[in-house]
C-alpha cells in the first residue's frame, strides 16, 4: 500500500515539477520520496521506476495519439528502431530508469544517516 | 560499525552513479544530442508532435505593430495576411515565416554566409571557406547597402526583420523547432544582412555555376577543331526563349574588339592535382488568349530547384492598401517572388547567361601584398574571415580582393581539379543590386509598363521573366544585369593583369532580349538559349535545350488550351532525347541478340518515350544512354582533371549526324571502334545493370532514379525517398534524383484570376506537423490545388478559410 501511494505521489509531484523546472527535476522528486518514505530498497526503486515510467509513458502516449504518430515514426527512423511504439517505450524506460535510480539513491542516502 | 561503513559506501556509490547517469543524459556527446533532455515529454522533442486537429485560431497583441491586422489560414495553412499598411504587412510576414520556418531560415542564411561549421562542426569547414572565398558575405553587404538606401525596401526589410525577431524573442527553449534540439544550438537575432544573404544564396544557386576553368583546360589541350565541334558556343537548332524572328533594337553600345591572345590565361596539367563536378533548370510559358479556349491568356511556371524539406517556398497572400498579391515567398525574405495579383501574373526561370568570370592573378614577385594590373603594381585589399567551428578553435582565412573581385582559389584553397593558381572571381552577384525593390514593385504592378519598370531592378540572378495580364498581353524578358562583352570575353579564364579583360559597360536594361505578344501566340522558356544570333550583343551561358524543344513543339500545335491542358503539359514526361536517339541506338544493335537481350530490346521497341514512374523501358533507356555517354567520352577526357564532357544535346547530335566521328573510337584499345560497337558494348553493360536492379526489385523508373526530397540537415528520418514521380532532367517534368519542379503554377487571367499551384512540401517546417509534407503525394501525381484568393474583408469567416489570427496593437 505504501509502495502504491509513494508511486502516485511521485507521479503527481514529478508532473508538476516538469512543468516548472528542467527535465531532471523528476530525479529530485523521486529522490525526495525515496528518502522520506522508508520503503524497502527494492520497493523504493520500483516506486521511482514505475512513477516516472508511467508518467512519461502516459504523456508521450497521449501526445503521440493526438499527433497520429507523425513524429514518433520519424524519431523511430532517427533512432534506428523498427516501430514507433518502441520509440515511446524507450522514452518511457529512460524516464523510468532515472526515476528508479533516483528513488533508490534516496532510500540509500536515508540509510546512511538513519538506521 | 562495519555495516555503517557498508551503508555509507553503498549510498555514496549509488548516488554518484545516479548523478553521473543524469549528467550524461543532460549533456550532448559528440554529435549526439542530450538524450534525456531530448526525450523529455514536456520540453523535449515531443513538443514538436503537433496534434493533427490542432486549432491555431488565436488573438494576441504584437508590440511593434502599427494597426490591427488579420491573418486567415486556409485548409492547407496558406496564410492570407490582411494588414493596414506596408510596415505591418512585412512585419507579419516576417513573424509568420519565423513561426513556421525559423530553423530553415536560420540554416539557409548560415549556409549563405559560410557559418555552418558553427553548428555542424569541422566537416562543414571546406563548404564555409568556399562560401566566404566566393564573396557571399561581401556581395550581401553590398546589396544590403542598396536595400537600406532605398526607402521602400528599407521599410520592407526593417519591418520584416522586426517581425522575425518578435517571434524569436517570444520563444522559450521547449518551443524551439526540433532541429535546434537535435543539433543543440539556439536561434540568434535576425538582421537585415541575413535577408540579403538569403537572396545571394539564391543568386549563387542560379548563377554560381561556371565552366571557365575546365573549358580553359580543354581549349589548351584539344585541337581547336575538336574543341569547337564538341563545345560549340551556341548549340545548333536551338529554339530560343525570345522567338526567332523577333526584331531587336539597334544596340546603343558600340561593338567591342576582341583583344589579342595575351588576354587569356593558360594552365599546364601540372597546375592541377585532382577532380570535382554539376546544374538546374526550369520551365515557364504563357499562352495568349488567341490560343486558349476561353480567350484569356494562361501563364505557367515551374522553377526547378533542389528538392528539400522544409520546402524552399512558403505560399502566402499579402494584402494591404496598394497591394493584393498571391504566390510563393522565400522564408527569410519579404514579398512574393513568383505569383500574381488582380491584374498580372509572372514567373521566373533561370536565364543561365554567364555572369561570372575568372581571372588568373599575377602576384608581384616576393611581395604577397601586391599583384599586377595594367602594367602597375596594385595592392590586394584583405578581408579576414573568422569561421567558428563547433567544438574547436576558430579558423581564420584571409581572402585577398583584387580589382576584379575576391581571389577564390590560391595555394591555400585549391580550385576545381586541385588547381593551385590564384584565381579571382568577378560576379554580378557581388554588386550592390536590389532585387527586393523589383519584388516590391512587381507585387504591386498592374500593367505591362509597371511590370517592365519593376523588373529593371532585378539584376542578379538573371531570369527569364514570363508575364501575362488581364488585358490579354503575354511577354517574356531575358532580364538581368549583363556585361557588354567583346566576343569571347569570360568564356575562359582571363589574364587578370590585362585591363582589356576587365568588365566595363553594362548593357542597358531596356536592350535586354524581350518580346511582347509574339505572332505565334505564346512565349516559353526552359533554360535554353535566350536569343538567336541576331541579338546584337555577344553572350554565352549554360543553356539546355531538350525541354524547350518539347515545350515549343507542344505549344506550337496547341489550340483552345485550358488550364487542364497546362497541368498535363507541366507533368509531361516525354523524353525528346529518347525519341530522337533511341531508334538509332536500336538500329546499331547486332541482329543476333541473346534471349535476355531480346527481351529488353522488345521492351524498348514498343516504348512510347514517356518516362512514366512505373516504366521499365524508361529505366533501360536512361541507363543505356548514361553508359553510352560514358563510353563515348570517358577515354577522350580522362586526362582532364575536371570532369567536363560535351552536353547531352551535342552528343545526341553527333550520334545522329556524324556516326563515323573519330570520337566513337576508344583510343585506349588497339582495335578501331565504330558507333555500332560503342552502342552494343553499352547495351550489354545496361543489361547487366538491369539484372542487378531486378534483384533489388528496382527496375521501375521511379525506383531506379530515386527522386528524394531531403531534409536540409540531411536527416533521413525527416526526408522522403523514392517519390513515385516520372520524368527526368530532359523531360518537362524534370524530377531528377534531387532536383525537380519546386512550384508548379498555372494562372489564367480573367475578370478574376483563376490560379492553381503546388509545391513538393508543406506549409509547416515542423517534421512533427501534418502540414510538413502533405503536398508531396499530390505533387508527385501531378495534382494541383485551386488557390484561394481571399477578397472578403469582413469579420465573418470567409469561404475556404479555416483558422484566424487577430493581431492587435500592443
Amino acid at each position: 500500500m505504501r509502495l502504491f501511494i509513494t508511486t502516485i505521489l511521485i507521479i503527481f509531484f514529478a508532473a508538476i515539477a516538469e512543468l516548472l523546472s528542467p527535465w531532471w527535476s523528476i530525479a529530485l522528486v523521486s529522490f525526495v520520496f525515496g528518502f522520506m518514505t522508508d520503503l524497502q530498497k527494492w520497493k523504493a526503486f520500483i516506486a521511482g521506476f514505475a512513477g516516472i515510467g508511467l508518467l512519461w509513458l502516459a504523456e508521450v502516449f497521449w501526445i503521440d495519439v493526438d499527433n497520429g504518430h507523425i513524429l514518433s515514426e520519424k524519431l523511430a527512423v532517427l533512432f534506428h528502431l523498427p516501430h514507433y511504439s518502441l520509440m515511446i517505450l524507450i522514452a518511457s524506460l529512460l524516464g523510468a530508469m532515472v526515476g528508479g535510480m533516483s528513488a533508490w539513491s534516496g532510500i540509500l542516502a536515508r540509510k546512511m544517516f538513519l538506521k | 560499525m562495519k555495516y555503517l561503513f557498508m551503508r555509507i559506501f553503498a549510498g555514496l556509490f549509488v548516488c554518484a552513479l545516479t548523478i553521473t547517469f543524469i549528467f550524461f543524459l543532460d549533456k550532448p556527446l559528440g554529435n549526439m544530442p542530450a538524450i534525456g533532455k531530448l526525450l523529455d515529454p514536456i520540453k523535449g522533442c515531443w513538443v514538436a508532435a503537433e496534434p493533427v486537429n490542432k486549432n491555431i485560431d488565436a488573438s494576441f497583441g504584437l508590440p511593434g505593430l502599427q494597426q490591427e491586422a488579420i491573418v486567415w489560414f486556409d485548409e492547407r495553412l496558406v496564410a492570407h495576411i490582411q494588414a493596414a499598411n506596408d510596415h505591418d504587412l512585412y512585419f507579419i510576414q516576417g513573424y509568420i515565416h519565423a513561426y513556421f520556418r525559423l530553423w530553415q531560415m536560420d540554416m539557409e542564411t548560415r549556409a549563405a554566409a559560410g557559418r555552418i561549421s558553427e553548428v555542424a562542426g569541422e566537416k562543414a569547414l571546406t563548404f564555409d571557406r568556399t562560401q566566404r572565398r566566393k564573396g557571399m558575405v561581401y556581395g550581401a553587404e553590398n546589396s544590403l547597402t542598396a536595400m537600406e538606401s532605398e526607402p521602400h525596401t528599407k521599410t520592407m526589410i526593417d519591418a520584416y526583420t522586426a517581425g522575425v525577431n518578435k517571434y524569436i524573442s517570444s520563444l522559450r527553449y521547449w518551443e524551439l523547432p526540433i532541429e535546434y534540439k537535435l543539433m543543440n544550438f539556439k536561434p540568434e537575432q535576425w538582421t537585415n544582412i541575413k535577408t540579403a544573404l538569403l537572396l545571394k544564396y539564391m543568386a549563387d544557386d542560379l548563377t554560381g555555376y561556371s565552366e571557365d576553368i575546365p573549358l580553359t583546360i580543354l581549349r589548351d589541350s584539344l585541337p581547336s577543331s575538336d574543341f569547337n565541334l564538341l563545345f560549340p558556343e551556341k548549340i545548333a537548332e536551338a529554339t530560343p526563349v525570345i522567338p526567332t524572328g523577333t526584331v531587336f533594337a539597334k544596340p546603343s553600345l558600340p561593338a567591342l574588339q576582341t583583344p589579342n591572345d595575351t588576354v587569356w590565361a593558360h594552365f599546364k596539367m601540372s597546375d592541377f592535382t585532382m577532380s570535382r563536378a554539376e546544374g538546374v533548370g526550369s520551365n515557364s510559358w504563357a499562352i495568349s488568349g488567341i490560343n486558349t479556349s476561353n480567350g484569356w491568356p494562361i501563364l505557367c511556371n515551374d522553377p526547378h530547384l533542389a528538392l528539400n524539406l522544409p520546402s524552399l517556398w512558403y505560399e502566402v497572400q499579402l494584402t494591404a492598401p496598394g497591394i493584393d498579391v498571391y504566390g510563393v515567398s522565400l522564408p527569410g525574405a519579404p514579398g512574393v517572388i513568383i505569383g500574381f495579383n488582380d491584374n498580372i501574373a509572372w514567373g521566373f526561370t533561370n536565364n543561365y547567361r554567364d555572369v561570372k568570370d575568372h581571372y588568373l592573378i599575377k602576384p608581384v614577385n616576393n611581395n604577397n601584398k601586391m599583384y599586377w594590373y595594367a602594367g602597375r603594381q596594385m595592392s590586394f585589399s584583405e578581408r579576414i574571415e573568422h569561421i567558428q567551428i563547433k567544438g574547436q578553435a576558430d579558423f581564420t582565412d584571409t581572402v585577398k580582393y583584387t580589382i576584379h573581385g575576391p581571389v577564390m582559389y590560391d595555394e591555400n584553397f585549391e580550385g576545381p581539379g586541385g588547381l593551385k593558381k590564384a584565381i579571382a572571381v568577378c560576379w554580378t552577384g557581388h554588386q550592390a543590386t536590389n532585387e527586393l525593390l523589383s519584388i516590391y514593385c512587381l507585387n504591386r504592378a498592374n500593367d505591362y509598363a509597371a511590370f517592365t519598370d519593376a523588373i529593371i531592378h532585378f539584376e542578379c540572378p538573371g531570369q527569364n521573366m514570363v508575364y501575362a495580364d488581364r488585358v490579354g498581353n503575354i511577354a517574356m524578358w531575358g532580364q538581368g544585369k549583363f556585361v557588354h562583352k567583346w566576343k569571347g570575353q569570360g568564356r575562359f579564364v582571363m589574364n587578370g593583369a590585362d585591363s582589356s579583360a576587365s568588365w566595363k559597360d553594362y548593357i542597358p536594361m531596356h536592350e535586354n532580349p524581350h518580346v511582347l505578344n509574339p505572332p505565334c501566340g505564346y512565349v516559353s522558356s526552359a533554360n535554353q538559349e535566350t536569343t538567336d544570333s541576331t541579338y546584337p550583343y555577344w553572350y554565352i551561358g549554360y543553356f539546355k535545350e531538350f525541354r524547350a524543344w518539347r515545350i515549343n513543339s507542344l505549344l506550337s500545335s496547341l489550340k483552345h488550351a485550358t488550364v487542364q491542358d497546362m497541368f498535363r503539359l507541366q507533368n509531361d514526361t516525354y523524353s525528346i532525347l529518347a525519341a530522337s536517339v533511341l531508334p538509332d541506338m536500336l538500329n546499331y544493335l547486332p541482329v543476333s541478340l541473346t534471349e535476355d537481350e531480346m527481351k529488353y530490346y522488345e521492351e524498348l521497341k514498343k516504348w512510347d518515350y514517356y518516362l512514366r514512374p512505373t516504366s521499365i523501358a524508361a529505366t533501360i533507356f536512361q541507363i543505356w544512354w548514361e553508359k553510352l555517354y560514358q563510353n563515348i567520352w570517358q577515354d577522350n577526357f580522362e586526362h582532364i582533371p575536371v570532369k567536363i564532357w560535351p552536353s547531352n544535346e551535342r552528343t545526341m547530335q553527333l550520334i545522329k549526324r556524324d556516326s563515323s566521328s573519330k570520337f566513337f573510337n576508344n583510343w585506349k584499345t588497339l582495335a578501331v571502334e565504330h558507333l555500332r560497337d560503342v552502342v552494343s558494348l553499352s547495351y550489354i553493360e545496361t543489361i547487366d545493370s538491369i539484372y542487378k536492379l531486378e534483384k533489388g526489385n528496382k527496375t521501375e523508373w521511379y525506383k531506379a532514379k530515386n527522386t528524394a526530397i531531403t531534409h536540409l540537415a540531411k536527416l533521413q528520418a525527416f526526408s522522403f525517398n523514392e517519390i513515385k514521380i516520372g520524368g527526368w532532367g530532359n523531360a518537362i517534368n524534370a524530377a531528377t534524383n534531387d532536383h525537380g519542379p519546386s512550384w508548379r503554377m498555372v494562372v489564367q487571367a480573367g475578370n478574376e484570376m483563376d490560379a492553381y499551384g503546388i509545391y513538393p512540401g508543406g506549409q509547416s517546417g515542423n517534421p512533427g506537423s501534418k502540414y510538413y509534407s502533405d503536398f508531396i503525394a499530390d505533387w508527385a501525381q501531378g495534382k494541383y490545388y485551386h488557390l484561394h484568393i481571399l477578397k472578403e474583408k469582413n469579420r465573418g469567416k470567409p469561404k475556404n478559410m479555416k483558422y484566424k489570427w487577430e493581431i492587435k496593437v500592443q
